[in-house]
This record gives structure tokens, sequence and C-alpha cells, in this order.
């Protein structure tokens, strides 16, 4: 069973064409995010093949031996052959990887192509899944976003196994382990110096901070020798605030350390995680949906929206996108947009306004049916006053 | 926006890799090779040769070869082609579209919520049970509970069984009164039409006793037609009533009592999820545009009461009358209404206060035509 259909279809078909199109060429620019995030993860499976290449190849020439004997000689080529080999089959699975990101980047090409004005209404309906399934993503709720991905059938269009790579990193930080997140940042470390990331730095403080918190001074002092040193001269306020908590311990009163030692802290390094690998693969910061529902609200809002005679249609109706929008700003408009309150058509030349002796104005269309329908008498709907039809005046509004 | 050099930009890429890695394979494969061979001559019983020469011949000859070198050509062509497409991207389309989104707190429960109800409402229960769960959601059992019934109504339709749907319209009926609905009417119609074709003349006329003719005093012309078909029982596709028979009538029924079902449960017709999404595909471009203006203003952004700039939508998105004094571009307001003068031009209040100086008993003549307007005469308005 199809769900409720939506009007906007409706829209779509009766607005000209010229606009319509130029509208779906606006919309279509925001899609940035799906294009680039499949990119991104083709770019670095490519990365990552041609440096296997890069190292095996020089690691098997560097490795021939100058002189050994007979049997050496050859049990040392031997084992080179075989490493070859293995490098091939690692590369096998690298190209299968390859041919499979190419082809889900040339998927959200297609989709985008596939969007014009005769299935705008369905592709909009994907549209708002896709977004759910990115928030669901972001949110770590991952079963639903794969249910919905799959009973969509968008897994395409949306970028599970991605998120699912950051899910390893998110889970062991839950559970207070920073090795995943350490492996992570080598395995990204160009990148991350190329937007100045500091994660890796803020790891390492945390790693420091949890040998004080368990009284292990030298270790401490080892590591931030090892660890916390080359980051130093960057990062040098942080450094020495974090080294002096080996003075303090963890049961300090000072309230600057005490934050430190914190448990919040962890959620602090998911929530620096989760934004770094946003950033790396070319993902908006914030969630798709809540800048579409930001932007939405804010063209939705008007002061009318919070009196009580505001339609249910209208989604500001509802007390929980009022709660959302309570801190965005209200629409603006530079010209009347008056809507009859009896047919929902918009009063214009075509439809123009009309006045009730009570100042109730409906459009003319709405009043002339009813008069037509009850021998020429109008009902106001809203206070019950019953004049003439000959009784409405027009308005003319600029 | 150029889909096409999109693509094209992405051919390139994925020739350009497919050059580079069939170059990897290839020094791969001359390395193996030349092991290989290195290898057969060393074990070649004889003559025995000096192992140590083959060797060095091996590496003088991987030196040569180059194989890393050989790479470098293809890589660096690859490179510049994901370059150029990672710069494409970012031309032809808006590469942040969260410039516009605030810093405020957006409480993710409340729009948890609101997805919960959507999942719902669009019949993806399975789904919204699994989100309920997982994200921790309540307080939209409600919701879910009206969803399902309506759905089963729907779904029974679809299999051409109205019983449901009768049902629902008898326990609602003074409500579906009230709100001047004939949906109930409607659907004995159709019940009516599905006996009059698989069953007895003498089951339609009890039918149309019992069910149809205590809706006479409203609807008495319909009824007459639907008696006269009892004369084409069986063969109403001969009759001049065929149009009772279009599917079509099913199907607009059907969203029909969706919307009337919404309606009696207090809920919109449209997912407020959907709506509102949509009102951001289409408000974002403009927001985008004013992020640019306002670039480096962004305290200013995070703080702004209105917006300074109209976001055109579409008029499905027009919920409310707003009216602009054509005079002083202010939107009207419960303070400042709209008001009639008796030329039928219409100014907000604050406006007729101006052009009358302040005195209400000195007419002022209207802007927009000749007419001396009396500060008295003026109307308030409402929309
Ligand atoms: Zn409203
Ligand atoms: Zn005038």
């Amino acid at each position: 069973m199809d769900p409720l259909p939506n009007g906007n279809n409706v829209a779509a078909a009766a607005a000209p064409p010229s606009s319509s199109s130029s509208k779906l060429t606006e919309s279509l620019k925001l899609e940035h995010q799906l294009l680039r995030v499949p990119f991104e993860h083709y770019k670095k499976t490519i990365r990552a093949n041609h440096r296997l290449v890069e190292k095996e190849v020089s690691a098997v020439i560097s490795a021939l031996p100058h002189s050994a004997d007979h049997d050496d000689a050859i049990h040392h080529l031997n084992s080179l052959v075989s490493r070859l080999q293995g490098l091939k089959r690692k590369l096998e699975d690298g190209s299968r990887a390859e041919r499979l990101q190419a082809q889900r980047c040339r998927a959200r090409l297609d989709h985008l192509e596939s969007a014009d004005g005769d299935n705008i209404s369905e592709w909009n309906n994907t549209r708002l899944k896709r977004i759910l399934v990115d928030y669901m993503l972001r949110m770590s709720y991952y079963d639903t976003a794969t249910k919905l991905a799959e009973s969509s059938n968008i897994q395409d269009l949306v970028d599970i196994d991605i998120f699912y790579e950051a899910k390893k990193v998110i889970d062991a930080l839950h559970n207070k382990e920073v090795a995943p997140a350490l492996a992570w940042c080598a395995d990204n470390k160009s990148r991350l110096k190329k937007f100045k990331s500091k994660f890796e730095f803020q790891l390492r403080l945390q790693e420091f901070i949890e040998l004080v918190r368990n009284e292990n001074n030298v270790q401490a002092v080892i590591y931030a020798r090892k660890y916390l040193a080359p980051w130093a001269a960057t990062y040098m306020k942080e450094f020495q605030k974090v080294f002096a908590t080996l003075a303090f311990t963890s049961n300090t009163g000072c309230e600057i350390y005490k934050v430190l030692f914190e448990p919040k802290q962890w959620d602090y390094l998911m929530d620096q995680f989760k934004q770094e690998f946003c950033r790396l693969y070319g993902m908006t910061l914030e969630p798709l949906l809540n800048i579409y529902l930001q932007a939405g609200l804010s063209a939705l809002k008007t002061p009318f929206c919070y009196e009580d005679d505001c339609t249910k249609e209208d989604p500001l109706s509802q007390e929980s996108f009022r709660k959302l929008a309570m801190p965005l700003p209200f629409s603006k408009q530079h010209h009347s947009k008056l809507v009859c309150y009896i047919t929902k058509e918009l009063m214009d030349t075509e439809n123009p306004p009309l006045v009730l002796p009570n100042g109730y104005v409906y459009s003319t269309k709405a009043l002339e049916e009813m008069a037509t329908n009850n021998n020429g008498k109008i009902t106001c709907p809203r206070t019950g006053l019953v004049c003439n039809y000959t009784e409405v005046t027009k308005a003319f509004i600029s | 926006m150029e889909l096409n050099s999109i693509k094209d930009a992405f051919d390139r890429v994925t020739k350009k890799q497919k050059v580079s890695s069939s170059k990897s394979q290839e020094a791969i494969e001359q390395i193996s090779q030349e092991i290989d061979l290195a290898l057969s001559r060393i074990q070649s019983a004889t003559p025995q040769p000096d192992h140590n020469v083959i060797l060095s011949e091996l590496k003088a000859k991987l030196k040569e070869m180059a194989p890393l070198g050989q790479l470098e050509g293809p890589q660096k062509e690859l490179n510049l082609a994901l370059s150029k497409y990672t710069k494409l991207l970012e031309k032809q389309f808006n590469p942040d579209i969260s410039k516009s989104y605030r810093n405020v707190d957006f409480d993710f429960h409340t729009v948890n919520q609101i997805i919960a109800s959507h999942l719902y409402r669009e019949n993806m229960f399975d789904i919204g049970d699994c989100f309920v769960n997982e994200a921790r959601v309540d307080a939209v059992v409600d919701k879910k509970t009206h969803f399902l019934e309506m759905y089963r109504i729907l779904e029974s339709m679809k299999s051409r069984d109205l019983g449901p749907a009768l049902k629902w319209a008898a326990v609602n009926h003074d409500k579906l009164q009230q709100n001047g609905s004939d949906i109930e009417l409607k659907l004995h119609r159709l019940q009516f039409v599905e006996i009059l074709q698989h069953g007895s003349r003498d089951e339609a006329l009890k039918y149309i006793r019992t069910y149809i003719a205590p809706f006479a005093n409203q609807h008495f012309p319909e009824i007459q037609k639907l008696m006269a078909c009892i004369l084409w029982a069986g063969k109403l596709e001969s009759s001049p009533y065929t149009d009772l028979l279009s599917p079509a009538h099913w199907v607009k029924l059907a969203h029909e009592l969706a919307q009337q079902f919404c309606n009696l449960v207090g809920e919109s017709i449209q997912s407020p999820l959907s709506v509102t999404v949509a009102a951001g595909d289409q408000g974002l471009p403009t927001l985008l545009k004013l992020m640019n203006v306002m670039a480096g203003k962004k305290q200013e952004w995070q703080c702004m009461k209105q917006l300074p700039v109209p976001v055109d939508l579409d008029q499905d998105f027009q919920f409310h009358s707003i009216f602009v004094c054509p005079v002083s571009r202010e939107q009207a307001s419960e303070d400042n209404p709209p008001m009639l003068m008796s030329c039928g031009h219409v100014l907000c209040k604050q406006s007729i206060t101006k052009l009358s100086k302040n005195n209400s008993t000195r007419p002022f003549k209207c802007p927009y035509c000749p007419t001396e307007v009396q500060v008295g005469q003026c109307r308030k308005l409402c929309f």
C-alpha cells in the first residue's frame, strides 16, 4: 500500500515549466554530498591500492640479495615470487572495491539525472528517505538506517558502509578505548594534517589523562615525552595544562583540572571524531535532516502559526515543530500573499478578495459558489454572520 | 547544471584509473617474470651457473626497468583527473549546504519523535518500531494506533473489501456529518454497485432500503439514480451508468477516506516532516545565497529575528494570509491590522495614521487613487 499521496506533485504540475525546471536545478545543486562522499571513498581505495603497490614493489626490489649461497638465493627468490603473488591477490581485491565504488558514484549521477517533472514527487520521497538514513547513520541508529535503505532499495544512494567504518571507532571510544581511533588517524594522516586536525592530539591527551588517573606516573611521563611532546609546539597551552594534571591527580578540587578527568571528555572525543570523519568524506558537519528542517521551518514560520486557528496542515501547528522552530527566524514577505479561508486558494487579480460587512475577507470564487447554492445568501464561516452577496465589496490589494 | 560534463569528468577518472592499475599489474608481472627467469637459470642443472652473477644481473635489470618510475606518469594523470572532478563538483554544486545552519540547540529527542510519527504515517510500521526501539523514542503510541487502523481500512479497500471502511464510517457517522462529509454515502454507493454486479436484484434493493435511503433528505437525486441502476443489475456495463464501475472511484474514495480519517483523529493530511523538508528544499537555495552576501556576519545571522529576504515557496506551503502594507512594506499584525479604505484600497493601520497626520477627522488622499479618505470610515480586515 502506498503512503498518502503527496500534494506537492500537484503544485509541481501546475507551475510553469521554466520555473519548475529551474527550481529543480537549484534543488539538485544541494546534492553535493551525494556525489562527493562515494567519490572520496573511491579515491581512498585508489590511493590505498597504489600505496600498496609502491610499498611492495620497492620492498621486493630492495630485498634482492647481493650475494648468497646457492640454496639461499633460490629460497630468497622463491619468497619474493610468493610475495608478489600475494600482492597480486590483494590488488585483485582492491580492484574489485574500486569497481564497486566507481559503480556507486555512477549510480548517484544517474539518480540525479533521473529527476524530472514527471517523477518529481517520487524523487522527493526518495530524497526524504536518503536524508533520514543520513540522520540515522550519524546518530548511530544503524539497524533502522539499514532497514529503511533496504526496504526502499536505495542502498546505492546512502553511505551505510562508510558509517560502519566510523562505528568501530565510535564503539571503541564508547568503551574508552583509543586504539581504533588512533589507527584511523594513522590511516588518514596526510588528510587530517591538511585540515590541521587536532583530533590525534586530543586522543593522546586523553590517554595521558587515563595514565594519570591510574597513577601510572612514570608511564605517564614516558608517554608524554613520546606522544605529546611532538604536538607541544602547536598546542602549547593545552599541552601544559594537561601535563600539569600530574601534579594535581584525578581527585583534584581545582575546577580547571577536574573537568579533564570527567567521563564527558569521552563524549566530547566521540563528537570530535564524528566531525573529523564527516569533514574527511566531504559531508556536511550537521545531519542533512537538520539542515533541511531548519531552512523549512524558517521559511514557514509566521506569527500566525502560533495562533489557535493555525491549520493542521501547517507543520508549525504542532508542538514538536514549534519547539524546533523556536530559535529560528521568522519568514519574510515583500508582497501580500492572501489565502482564502474557505478554498485555501490564493486571492489575486484572477480571484480577487471580497469583504463581508463584518470585515472578514474571502475569495470571489468561494463566495460566488456559496451565493449560487444559497439563493444569494452568504454565511461567514468564522462568525456565522449572514448577509447578501450584494453587500460584499471588493478590496484592492497592491 | 551540467550533469553531462560531470559524467564526462567522472568517465575520465575511471579511464585514468584503469590505465594506472593496468600499469601496476604490468610492472608486477614484469618483475615476476624477471625473477622467475633468474630462478630457472640458477636452478638449471648444467652447466652450473654462478648464481651471484645471475643475482646481480637481475638487480641490474630491475633497476633498468625502474618499475616504480613507470607508474609515475599514469598516476600523475589519474591524480589530475581526480582533483579536477572534485573541483568540478565544488563548482557545480553547493559545496556546503550547512552554511545557513544556525548553531542552536536542535533537540534530537523532538526530531526523533517527528521521525517516528512520520514512519508510522507512511505505512512503515516495522521500520518505525525498529526506530522507536533503537532511538528510544516515546510518546508516539497514539499516532501508531491511528495509522495502523487507517492502513488496515485502506488495505481492505485495496482488496475490494469495504467492511472495515463502512464500519469506521458508521462509528463516526455524527462527526462526519458535522464536517459536511458525505463519505459514508459514497462508501455505501460503492458497496451497492458491488452487489449490483455480483449479487441479486433483491439484495441490491434491500441494501438501498437499509443503508442508502436514510441519506434521502440530503441526497435525493443521487438515490434516484442508484434506484434506476437496479434495472441493470448484473449488466451495469451496458447501462447509462457505466461510469459507476470505474476503478477510479475506489482510488479516489480511498484517498478521501484517508483525508477524513486524518481529519477526525486530528492529524494533518500530509506528513508534516515531508512538508517541512520540501519547504527546506525550496528555501535553502535562497538562504545559501543570503549567506554568501552575509559572509563574515555569522554572528548577525545567529540572532536575526526575521529573515532579511523573502523565501519563495510554492502555494502548497502557504498556510496563512500575509498582508504586506504597500506603503510601509511592513507585515500586518494584530497591533497593526490591514484596513480597508472607502475606495477599496487596503493599507495597514499605522500607514493610515501617518497619512492622516494623526488627525482622525481630516480626510487624506489615498496613495493609489484620487479618493479622499476619512479615517473613521476605514474598516479593519480579517483575512
Ligand atoms: Zn501556521
Ligand atoms: Zn484608493
